[in-house]
């Protein structure tokens, strides 16, 4: 810059978003983490005599030079570049790059212009100050004054140093307007962190008043059912203290993926009780022991559960200390074009088997089945052919990626296919309550659609998570469990498999990429249904096959599940609303407590209500029938 | 007996009549002084030493663990020489602080089940040569000792440390890395929950099958075994939190929560509130009224 020509007005600024502690890491509260640096470097500072001594002895209390305020950097390049101070600024002008201008009326037209625009942010929260010393006679000499009051006297002030500034020197004014927007700043930046607590604590004790009834409901379940439900609430309550603390907020998949470990350490002893009675039984009768093979099979059954979730554990890495670290999805199978299409080919081929068998004796239904199932591999195929690329060279489905149909329309036709087969089922349903001669279509199709709705929803590397479900499912359903620990596994595989799929608690990890799948223009409610199901397709999944697990509930165990679930939400939700609360001054308040409330926000609002209560009550309504 | 159970899942075995009778009953303390006191002095013993070697095992774990396994080995055959009774002395199931032992978990089935199985030879085939020799001696000779002791050292190391290897992978830790340190972990874990349970029980089928189903009645030597491994999963907490100390690294926690495991399990399982009781279920959660209606 010194030796350009046409460099020599020019402005450098280096500013850094965040410092770093000792071993180089940030995202903590350190004092090194928080203080970032802020350089300003231009040739034009040595000509006005502006220099500062460097290096510097470091300090252990990062603070050299002078501490500047984050939003102070915006007016002031604002004020050099000559453009207005965008209208919400809360900044102050820098004080000492003033002098970079040497006429005192333009510094203070400088300052001034600051100046008013913090006093149009200042009118705007507080429209009962009219600023105006005409309208109401300044009352500046009584002792006690508030905020608003103070910056109401500074600034008349300010007006009436302007008033008379032909006699009056320029740094005065220049420190009046000065005192005077830094006045304003802190009271902005007070009231921009006002919140309302009354409002607070009223969510906090309806939820807590939510808690308790849903806990009354499953007090009788507690008697019965005593070490399977002592465990769910043990969990809840970790769960809850987990959200104090914004690491454990950050890294909530490794809390489910431990409780699961310890959740299937419990149904290995409760199944081995069952099985040693049973045992017991039998050599009463026989006088020996004897082991088959479907015992066996039971026992090794917890074992088979943790296998699989220990590859769904590792397939994406997700959360902040662990990130980027290899995982299944994004390093191995990313890599490997043939492993990652032939699971996928694998999962299609599986589900299209099952809607297939679904519906027994239906020839049409076979047909439409394989046809949908088709077309729906096709789509993705050309999904990810458009989306991703680097999934797909060397790979030889591209003669499927050459077809010319837009990827609205065939999304559109998988959806469409879908719908029609609902319907399909719902007209067979139809048929057979009016004749009895015919069978129901059981809820298994049903939930065969969904799969295959939710693998359209899913990413390509993802979807091979739905055959290791299936595994889950099937060594669950060998398992022959009670209809509580039905429900308390499918709530611990709805919450881990969210973040198997490589959720997070951050707004960032959203998942956009098939939120528009079969959507031409852009709608809200459409965009916004779709993106849920494609970030929670594991619940969805989950929630559904909770069903299936549990043969002809009574409405009894219909209202417990319910009453189990809803007690884990309700606590959860009140949880994350008392650490909001009572961490609202915290350094993380805004990128981590308050994107997990939102997302709690989804998972009660959308996923407990919408999908686990919603599916429940219409299964029990459609059985009445 | 009957008395009520303090907490809501633990009571004694005897208060369930469907539960079978039990393979072997809780392994009592030897009576001596020396046994009495260093069986309270072992734990903390251990937990010092850890803290001992603590920053070194920070610095370098693999060299640290493998260094400190034979003297770990050591100190708990010198544990197990000291406080309990060898397999197959008999000790385990009549003498010593049996007095206690039946009126906690006596009863009609549990003597007949200790008769059966001193009548049994299949169950405790293999010890029988223990056995003939402990008759004619006292409990006290030092050849009846150490022949459990390098038995349960050798099953340590070929059967307890492969398989709490892989329970410690399925349970979380790294597959594809750290394989070293999975496997000290898992050795100390061995020989911190194995070896008072090899000593003491030997092969005794039906204890370990207990011990796979995490069924055994409370004593020291179970509650150390239980301890260790439900230490080790608690060990797992601190490491997501964001603090960046070098001790957060794996496998550090999860091996000092099973020392801290070890040591409150052994503490807690032998107390008298706890001793002879087991995990017990409702006979709703296991089906049994299903099966009635």
């Amino acid at each position: 810059m010194e030796r350009e020509s046409h460099l020599q007005s020019s402005l450098f600024v280096l500013c850094g978003d965040h410092g770093m502690n000792d071993a180089g890491n940030h995202g903590g509260s350190s004092i090194g983490e928080t203080s970032p640096a802020l350089l300003f470097i231009s040739p034009k500072f040595q000509t006005k005599g502006m220099q500062r001594e460097s290096p510097v002895q470091a300090a252990s209390s990062m603070q050299y030079y002078r501490t500047v305020e984050q939003a102070d950097i915006t007016p002031t390049l604002s004020g050099l570049l000559g453009i207005p101070i965008p209208l919400n600024n809360l900044g102050v002008f820098i004080p000492e790059l003033l002098s970079m201008w040497d006429h005192g009326p333009q510094r203070i037209h400088i300052l001034l212009e600051n100046a008013k625009q913090l006093l149009n942010t200042v009118k705007a929260t507080f429209p009962g100050y009219a600023f105006d010393p005409k309208s109401n006679p300044p009352d500046c000499d009584s002792g006690v004054r508030t905020g608003v009051e103070e910056i109401q006297c500074t600034w008349f002030r300010v007006l009436e140093l302007l008033q008379r500034s032909e006699g009056i020197a320029h740094p005065k004014i220049e420190l009046a307007l000065l005192h005077f927007s830094k006045a304003a700043q802190n009271l902005m930046s007070s009231t921009s962190s006002n919140y309302d607590l009354t409002k607070l604590n009223l969510g906090l004790c309806i939820s807590g008043f939510a808690v308790l009834i849903s806990s009354t409901a499953t007090y009788r379940t507690v008697l019965k059912f005593r070490n399977a439900t002592v465990f769910l609430i043990l969990s809840t309550l970790g769960y809850g203290a987990m959200m104090f603390a914004s690491s454990y907020v950050e890294e909530e998949q490794q809390f489910w993926y431990w409780i699961f470990t310890g959740w299937m350490f419990y149904l290995h002893i409760r199944l081995f009780n069952k099985q040693s009675i049973f045992l017991s039984c039998e050599s009463a009768s026989k006088k020996r022991y004897r082991l088959s093979a479907p015992s066996i099979a039971k026992a090794a059954s917890p074992a088979c559960l943790s296998i699989c979730q220990r590859i769904l554990r590792r397939w994406n890495q997700t959360g902040q200390k662990f990130t980027g670290e290899p995982d299944i999805a994004r390093t191995f199978l990313s890599k490997r074009p043939i492993a990652l299409w032939s699971l996928v080919i694998l999962t299609y081929a599986d589900t299209c088997l099952h809607l297939v068998l679904a519906v027994p004796s239906s020839r049409a239904w076979r047909l439409a089945a394989v046809t949908v199932t088709m077309v729906a591999f096709i789509f993705k195929v050309n999904f990810v052919a458009s989306d991703s690329p680097e999934l797909f060279h060397t790979s030889s489905l591209e003669w499927i990626g050459n077809i010319n149909v837009s990827l609205v329309s065939q999304a559109r036709l998988v959806f469409g296919g879908i719908a029609l087969l609902i319907i399909f089922l719902i007209c067979v349903n139809k048929m057979a309550s009016s004749s009895h001669s015919r069978q129901r279509p059981p809820y298994i199709a049903f939930h065969e659609l969904l799969t295959l709705f939710l693998i359209t929803q899913s990413r390509a590397t993802n979807v091979p998570l739905f055959s290791i479900f299936r595994s889950q499912f099937y060594i669950i359903h060998s398992m022959d469990l009670m209809d509580i620990e039905v429900t308390i596994t499918s709530l611990l595989s709805q919450y881990m498999t969210f973040f198997a799929f490589g959720g997070s608690n951050a707004i960032s990890s959203v998942d956009l990429s098939s939120a528009y799948n079969g959507i031409g223009s852009y709608s809200v409610v459409l965009v916004g249904v779709l993106m849920y199901i494609s970030n929670w397709a594991g619940p969805i999944w989950w929630a559904s096959a909770s069903h299936l697990l549990r043969p002809n509930p009574t409405r009894g165990e219909r209202v417990v599940r319910i009453a189990l679930l809803t007690f884990h939400v309700t606590a959860s939700l009140m949880s994350v609303m008392a650490a909001c609360t009572a961490l609202r001054t915290h350094l993380f308040i805004w990128t981590v407590f308050s994107p997990k409330y939102l997302y709690t926000v989804a998972w009660s609002m959308i996923n407990h209500i919408a999908i686990n209560v919603f599916s429940e009550a219409a299964l029990q309504s459609l059985e009445r029938k | 007996m009957s008395s009520t159970p303090p907490s809501p899942s633990l009571s004694t075995t005897t208060q369930n009549p469907p539960t079978p009778k039990p393979s072997s009953p809780p392994v009592p303390f030897l009576p001596s002084q020396a046994a009495r006191i260093y069986s309270f002095a072992h734990p903390f013993l251990l937990l010092g030493l850890l803290g001992l070697r603590f920053d070194k095992l920070v610095a370098d774990p693999v060299t640290e663990l493998l260094n400190d396994l034979p003297f770990l080995a050591l100190l708990q055959v010198g544990y197990v020489m000291t406080c309990l009774p060898p397999a197959g002395s008999g000790y385990a199931h009549g003498h010593g602080h049996s007095h206690k032992a039946v009126g906690e978990t006596g009863g009609s089935g549990d003597s007949a089940g200790e008769e059966k199985r001193k009548t049994n030879p299949v169950v405790r085939a293999g010890k029988a040569g223990y056995r003939r020799r402990q008759q004619k001696g006292e409990a006290g000779g030092f050849s009846v000792k150490l022949i459990p002791a390098l038995l349960s050292l050798t099953l340590i190391f070929l059967l307890a440390t492969p398989v709490l290897s892989i329970l410690l992978v399925l349970f979380g830790a790294p597959l594809t890395t750290h394989n070293f340190e999975t496997v000290l972990c898992a050795a100390h874990m061995a020989v911190l929950s194995t070896t008072a349970l090899i000593y003491v029980h030997g092969v005794d089928g039906a204890v370990w099958k207990e011990v796979w189903g995490i069924a055994r009645p409370s004593d020291g030597v179970w509650g150390g075994a239980l301890g260790t491994c439900v230490g080790a999963w608690f060990g797992a907490v601190p490491i997501p939190l964001d603090w960046d100390r070098p001790w957060q690294a794996y496998p550090i926690t999860i091996l000092t929560g099973a020392y801290i495991g070890f040591a409150v399990g052994s503490l807690i399982g032998r107390a008298s509130f706890l001793y002879g009781k087991r995990i017990e279920f409702t006979p709703e959660e296991l089906g049994i009224e299903k099966k009635v209606d």
